[in-house]
């Protein structure tokens, strides 16, 4: 195999060898902080190395871990989504770890959090990179595992018992993901995605039964869902990000939920793509299993939409608010993927993934960034509070804009990647509403309008009641560490740069 | 009890040595020969009593309510979970300096060995090792602290 090929598992090399270096340097903690800071920034840079190989240069690359052949070695596979997807865990976990350094006290940090945080890095890079269905549950344990200890992190009563919902509900979700995994390697007998895409797509070749099929593609849809926390299973998503590490939060909300945006499109679009069947559920008919995702898609995406819209404009503290607030992102990242999962015409289908894509990397930088704003708020004021705030815009210039920036982003106001986001998935659900003229088409637009009004209107209430203002007295008491703001501006600059995206260029 | 403990206890070891050694072309490995090492410490740990390891085995004072961090087989058990992790990632890292992919491995026969006639030597055992140390260490803190509470 030739050297370069080295580069598809060059994340995961990067996390792993950071888990071993911070856990042998854990007795001397600036030196594990630096060895972990520049471990995120190796891995940065290994997925932004594999990105250019991939996206500029010789396109998809096939890995075989140990040399063993597919498809009974485990494959990983670096195509232009894989590198997508870790572009915005690169940006997003160099940019968490670095300000976790600064953020969470010396104490803490040294009971195993920098090593946890890169098993949650590699677990992440693992999801992104597998080409094997049960590998993927391996690596989405492994992702769960570093996630439990982070949300039970700060030990006391309310992080213990947020902790156990977590846990029993992933290992609830865990199960679901492997009685699905299990039942299709019974029916096609193949774990490697790209076999069973092939056997899949000529059912009868292989002798595969193709309702047994759906039902447990929809086990596993169940179980991604809980992860991207869709509604109905959206409730989960405010406890866990109230009780763990802030900057953890800003990679559970930028990059870990993506991971189970990512699984769906990955088993639907590649795996389940090319399945001939005869759907006709409940009034839905199509001829494959998307027509069956569709659907499901759009009802729950509007329905997360709103909920965490109307969610969000309540909360008085900055992590609910924040926390309802991706709840309603989520629900517009996949309602393209609901879009092109229904498209009837190519075209459509490619640009609703690319709308979906490009909201996706806007959520990530902007929820990411405010998350860590989020942090830097605390641990200069010591409240989370909406009601104990105001004046923070004066106080402290740099963390006023950089709070700005980020809710600009998130309301969608060009030139940040928020506009594009948002105007790529509106007129992904236009066309297709112009497309079908059907009543439902018109009501996904209407939800998205209202989620896009709430957005506004959440932002601006904690921004007009926190940054501006008479200043409240833990305000002005406030001794703002400009290290934490930097951290978060540094995220604010990479949403300018990212907005010109390979990605979402090539495939409109 | 203790008996028991001083019978089974070697039983035990060499067994999960065993499992251990040939593990990369027969039934066992480094997982399982990790579990059942744990599994003779905790006997030791059930019959003798917390402290017996370090006062009765090793000749150590231990402060009375120190606390079991303070025990220095609890340091040993997390050095050695670290010292595995890096054993069983070095040895994947091993295979990249040959041009081959994360985690290859490769095997040598040696023949004309006194008494054995021919041994199998294979770098899986180094990632076996690896992967014992790490469940012996995790399991054994584990084990140890949840134990003294």
């Amino acid at each position: 195999m030739a050297m370069t090929e080295q580069i598809v598992i060059g994340p995961m090399l990067a996390a792993l060898g950071s888990i071993v270096l911070t856990l042998s340097t854990r007795r001397f903690r600036r030196l594990q902080r630096a060895v972990s800071v520049a471990g995120g920034l190796a891995y940065a840079g290994a997925v932004g190395a594999l990105a250019w190989r991939v996206v500029l240069g010789a396109g998809p690359a096939a890995y075989q871990v140990g040399g063993v052949d597919a498809p009974f070695g485990i494959t990983l596979v670096a195509d232009e989504l894989s590198a997508f997807m870790l572009v915005i865990a690169g940006a997003v976990g160099a940019a968490s770890i670095a300000f976790s350094a600064a953020y969470v006290d010396p104490d803490n940090q040294a009971v195993f959090y920098h090593p946890l945080f890169h098993c949650l890095l590699l677990g992440v890079a693992g999801s992104f990179l597998t080409g094997d269905l049960f590998n993927l549950f391996v690596w989405f344990e492994v992702m769960l595992m570093a996630s439990y200890v982070f949300v039970a992190f700060y030990g006391g009563e309310q992080h213990t018992a947020a902790a156990l919902r977590y846990l029993v509900l992933n290992v609830f979700g865990g199960a679901l993901l492997l009685l699905g995994v299990g039942g299709l390697y019974a029916v096609t007998g193949t774990l490697n995605m790209a076999d069973m895409a092939r056997r899949l797509a000529a059912p009868a070749a292989y002798g595969i039964d193709v309702e047994p099929v759906l039902g447990l593609s929809a086990l596993l849809f169940a179980a991604f869902a809980l992860k991207a926390g869709l509604v109905p299973f959206q409730f989960w998503v405010p406890g866990a990000y109230r009780a763990a590490p802030l900057p953890v939060v800003a990679m559970l909300a930028g990059v870990t939920k993506k991971v189970g945006v990512y699984a769906i499109v990955r088993l639907y679009f590649t795996v389940l793509g090319g399945l001939p069947v005869q759907v006709d559920v409940l009034g839905v008919t199509g001829d494959s299993a998307l027509a069956l995702l569709g659907p499901v898609l759009l009802l729950t995406g509007t329905a997360s939409i709103v909920l965490g819209g109307l969610g969000a404009v309540v909360r008085d503290t900055f992590e609910e608010t924040f926390a309802y607030s991706s709840i309603g992102q989520v629900g517009f990242i996949v309602v393209p993927v609901g879009v092109a999962a229904m498209a009837d015409a190519e075209p459509l289908r490619r640009f609703a993934i690319a709308a979906a894509l490009v909201y996706a990397l806007h959520h990530a930088l902007a929820k990411g960034l405010l998350f860590l704003a989020t942090g830097a708020v605390r641990s200069a004021t010591g409240t989370n509070r909406l009601a104990d705030l105001g004046g923070l815009a004066g106080r402290s210039p740099l963390l006023g804009a950089t709070f700005f920036v980020g809710s600009l982003s998130l309301v969608g106001i060009p030139p940040l990647t928020g506009f594009f986001g948002k105007f790529l998935v509106f007129d992904a659900a236009v066309r297709r509403a112009a497309a079908t003229g059907a009543a439902g088409a018109a009501g996904v637009v209407v939800a998205l309008l209202v989620g896009a009004v709430l957005t506004i209107l959440y932002t601006s209430r904690t921004w007009t009641r926190c940054f501006w203002g008479a200043r409240t007295p833990p305000v002005e008491d406030a001794a703002v560490d400009p290290a934490h703001a930097a951290a978060g501006a540094a995220l604010d600059r990479e949403g300018y740069v990212d907005v010109i995206d390979p990605v979402g260029g090539v495939e409109e | 009890m203790k008996t028991t403990a001083r019978i089974v206890v070697p039983i035990v070891f060499v067994v999960a040595i065993s499992l251990l050694l040939q593990g990369h072309n027969l039934p066992g490995g480094g997982f399982i020969g990790g579990v059942l090492t744990t599994g003779a410490f905790a006997l030791i740990y059930v019959a003798h009593g917390l402290d017996y390891l370090e006062v009765g085995v090793l000749g150590r004072d231990v402060e009375p309510g120190a606390g079991v961090f303070e025990h220095r087989t609890v340091t040993a058990y997390e050095r050695a979970f670290i010292l595995g992790l890096a054993i069983a990632i070095g040895s994947g890292f091993a295979a990249l300096l040959f041009g081959e992919p994360f985690l290859s491995q490769t095997y040598e026969i040696v023949h004309d060995v006194p008494i054995y006639h021919e041994i199998e030597l294979a770098t899986a055992l180094v990632f076996d090792v690896g992967v014992y140390l790490v469940v012996v260490g995790g399991l054994l803190t584990i084990l140890s602290v949840v134990g003294a509470e």
